[in-house]
């Protein structure tokens, strides 16, 4: 089956973000293909390439990162939620003269019409919030 | 896109107009499910039909008005919203002129209304 | 048929809700902060036991607050069971 994942929460706050990577990893193990992941509102923070957390805790981004680059798992932050964020990728951080782009390179940038799509285009769409 | 396998999606809104961000961001959702031309149903539950009061007069927080979106609904094919009837009656709203026409539901006809829906998405 | 994900405290209208439009068929996936409401003898696990819809919990959430062994209505799944499930249900609802 195909798969896309809508991840509404934060890596820094709540469960929906680690619940979302656990099952990610298991979709993939089981045999299925994700599409997309879609970051919105809180979730898009999950992009930052800037975000320190503690040392002693499990990393929050390289387990994504892996998904992208070993797995070719297609991560999008929705645009308008990350720029409010300070999510910004090189091309908007030039836009709008911000000084340094915030965006880890394995996540796109992009409009919900990507989450649109992946809806369309998956057999099942799975949503993690709070 | 591909029109081969349209999906019908129905978006469940929680919360209320100005304090959550995810307000503005499933507004936004359901307005581009409208653009793209999928079959999208909107359900306001709880504090989710504050967002469909009238007179918004947002301009005095500085933000956008989020009645005003959900108001241009109908210019997206999207003609009317569902609401559930206990948040209605739990807010005193229950003969309010929405920013959109509005179809109140009972608990068993949501239940139909979800199992309809291909994907369900809640913000 | 709808699995419903329930990542809230029994407290919440997130659960309130859930258990409201949960139906025969469908199942609840307890997770995150809704482990806690599973715990055998609360009145929130009778609440539960009552839903038509079946009831599950995901076992790390439940161990991670330290409750895994209070739970015994409802079985206790892994993240392979939680993906088994999505296969089988067309439709997921998060209540968060």
């Amino acid at each position: 089956m195909i798969y896309s994942l809508l991840v509404l929460s934060s890596p820094a706050s709540g469960h929906g973000a680690r619940t979302a990577q656990a099952f990610a990893r298991a979709v993939l193990q089981r045999g299925h293909s994700i599409h997309r992941v879609f970051f919105l509102d809180e979730g898009t923070s999950t992009g930052s390439a800037s975000a320190v957390f503690p040392q002693d805790e499990t990393d929050r981004l390289q387990p994504w990162v892996d998904l992208a680059e070993n797995h070719g798992v297609e991560l999008v932050l929705c645009i308008s939620s990350a720029l409010k964020r300070g999510m910004l990728d090189e091309a908007e951080a030039q836009r709008y003269e911000s000084p340094a782009a915030t965006i880890h390179p394995a996540f796109i940038v992009s409009g919900l019409g990507q989450m649109i799509d992946a809806s369309a285009n998956s057999d099942r769409l799975i949503t993690f919030g709070g | 896109m591909s029109n081969a396998d349209k999906k019908s999606m129905l978006v469940l809104i929680r919360r209320a107009p100005y304090s959550s961000s995810l307000a503005r961001a499933s507004v936004d959702l359901a307005l581009a499910a409208a653009a793209f031309e999928q079959q999208v149903d909107l359900l306001f539950q709880g504090d989710g039909v504050l967002q469909l009061l009238p007179n918004q007069q947002s301009e005095l927080l500085g933000l956008k008005s989020i009645g005003k979106v959900l108001g241009s609904l109908p210019l997206y094919g999207i003609e009317q919203v569902y609401v559930d009837a206990r948040s209605l009656s739990r807010y005193g709203l229950a003969g309010e002129n929405f920013v959109v026409p509005v179809i109140p539901l009972e608990d068993e006809a949501m239940s139909e209304l979800l199992a309809r829906s291909d994907h369900l998405v809640s913000c | 048929m709808v699995m419903h994900t329930l990542n809230a405290t029994a407290g919440s209208e997130a659960f309130e809700d859930c258990l409201r439009l949960a139906k025969a068929g469908d199942s609840i996936l307890l997770l995150g902060d809704g482990v806690y409401s599973a715990v055998a003898g609360g009145q929130s696990s009778v609440i539960l036991a009552a839903s038509p819809a079946d009831v599950l919990v995901l076992e790390d959430d439940a161990a991670a607050a330290g409750i895994q062994l209070k739970i015994s209505d409802f079985p206790l799944v892994d993240m392979d069971d939680f993906v088994s499930l999505s296969e089988r249900y067309p439709r997921q609802l998060a209540w968060y």
